[in-house]
């Protein structure tokens, strides 16, 4: 979704931001760094870095953003569960947007990947 | 009033919090209120559970022995179908889902256990990543659980039958459109009520189904459509999340 958004406003961003470079994230996405910084300490559960991180993203970007990053953060805590609690596999594995996210971020390295590669029928 | 939240938190974030909680004080299809409470109480446990903990590190979760940290009453099965899913969810398989099944948990019942702690999960994670109080539990209502099950519920995607992308209709027609579906909107298929509630919370906390296809600046949102995937796939990479 990232990629086909970026395409879609003709923005150059860097993947690896989604991996957790600070830097890249940055790339062609404003607050990038603070918004992953905010989402990484979240999802790590690292309650002094996510203190941090959340005082750091409201005076950079303010409180609505604040509110909006902390609503997709925690709607994807759900999401993750919900896609590896029942095993679905990828909708498209042939898609070559897809492919190649994947290939970039080395996704098949992550467990759940099985249920893609070897799916349940 | 639950989710009393000051002016900086978008209505609608609110709204959809609070009908989560109402949805709480009623029965499932296959929990009583009183369970479905339990349930989402217990889920606000695991990630303080040290056998949770320890396990997460184990290279195989399914041999380890151990108790649970709970104050809950709950069926350990169930007990601990919800703290797997809650700290280690990636290593649930199929055999998993199947063998609770003979330990009583069915797999309408461990879908419904599935939507109420993932729902519980996103609000609660709102809360902390906005540094506010979690809300108090509501109290649990009456009523029995009627057991229903969408018919064309049928199996062949992942652990637990779902509706097909086209088979939703009858009572359930409401639930996504042929063309505007994907298998984690149908995962929770098996018990509708479960794909309702989390649609409700990620039309608030994420996207509504119209806003996902808007890439640019979706309506009501402080935040474009790049910095909303940038943080949905950094929390995904982080839970190691393939799909």
């Amino acid at each position: 979704m990232l990629r086909v958004s970026a395409k879609t406003t003709n923005t150059e961003i860097n993947l690896q931001g989604i991996a957790g470079d600070q830097a890249a994230a940055a790339q062609g996405i404003e607050f990038g760094a603070e918004l992953i910084g905010f989402a990484e300490a979240l999802a790590l559960r690292d309650d002094a870095a996510l203190q941090k991180a959340r005082t750091t993203l409201r005076a950079v970007a303010g409180e609505a953003v604040l509110v909006d990053a902390a609503g997709v953060a925690g709607n994807f805590q759900r999401m993750v569960r919900i896609a590896d609690s029942v095993g679905i596999p990828v909708d498209d594995m042939q898609g070559e947007l897809g492919q190649s996210v994947r290939q970039e971020l080395s996704l098949e390295q992550f467990h759940s990947a099985e249920n893609s590669l070897n799916p349940v029928s | 009033m639950a989710f009393d939240y000051e002016n900086s938190v978008r209505d609608d974030i609110g709204d959809a919090h609070r009908t989560y909680w109402q949805a709480l004080t009623k029965p499932g299809n296959w929990f009583t209120s009183a369970q479905r409470v339990a349930i989402a109480a217990a889920s606000r446990e695991a990630t303080d559970c040290q056998f949770c903990a320890d396990r997460k590190t184990a290279l195989s979760p399914y041999t380890m022995k151990g108790e649970h940290d709970s104050s809950v009453e709950l069926s350990p099965v169930v007990l601990d179908a919800v703290h797997r899913i809650i700290t280690d969810q990636t290593r649930i398989t199929k055999q998993f889902v199947d063998g609770n099944v003979q330990n009583g948990l069915s797999k309408p019942a461990y879908v419904e256990l599935v939507g109420v702690v993932v729902a519980m999960f996103s609000i609660d994670e709102f809360h902390r990543g906005m540094g506010l109080p979690l809300e108090e539990l509501p109290e649990p209502g009456d009523g029995e659980p009627d057991n229903y099950q969408p018919k064309q519920a049928v199996i062949g995607t992942g652990f637990v039958p779902m509706i097909s992308p086209q088979g939703a209709t009858g009572q359930e027609a409401d639930l996504w459109s042929p063309d505007r579906t994907a298998n984690v909107v149908r995962a929770l298929s098996l018990v509708p009520n479960a794909v309702r509630d989390w649609v409700a919370l990620g039309s608030a906390q994420y996207l509504s189904f119209e806003g996902m296809s808007n890439f640019t600046q979706p309506e009501g949102r402080s935040i474009n459509r790049m910095q909303i995937e940038l943080v949905a796939g950094r929390v995904s990479a982080i839970n190691e999340c393939f799909y």
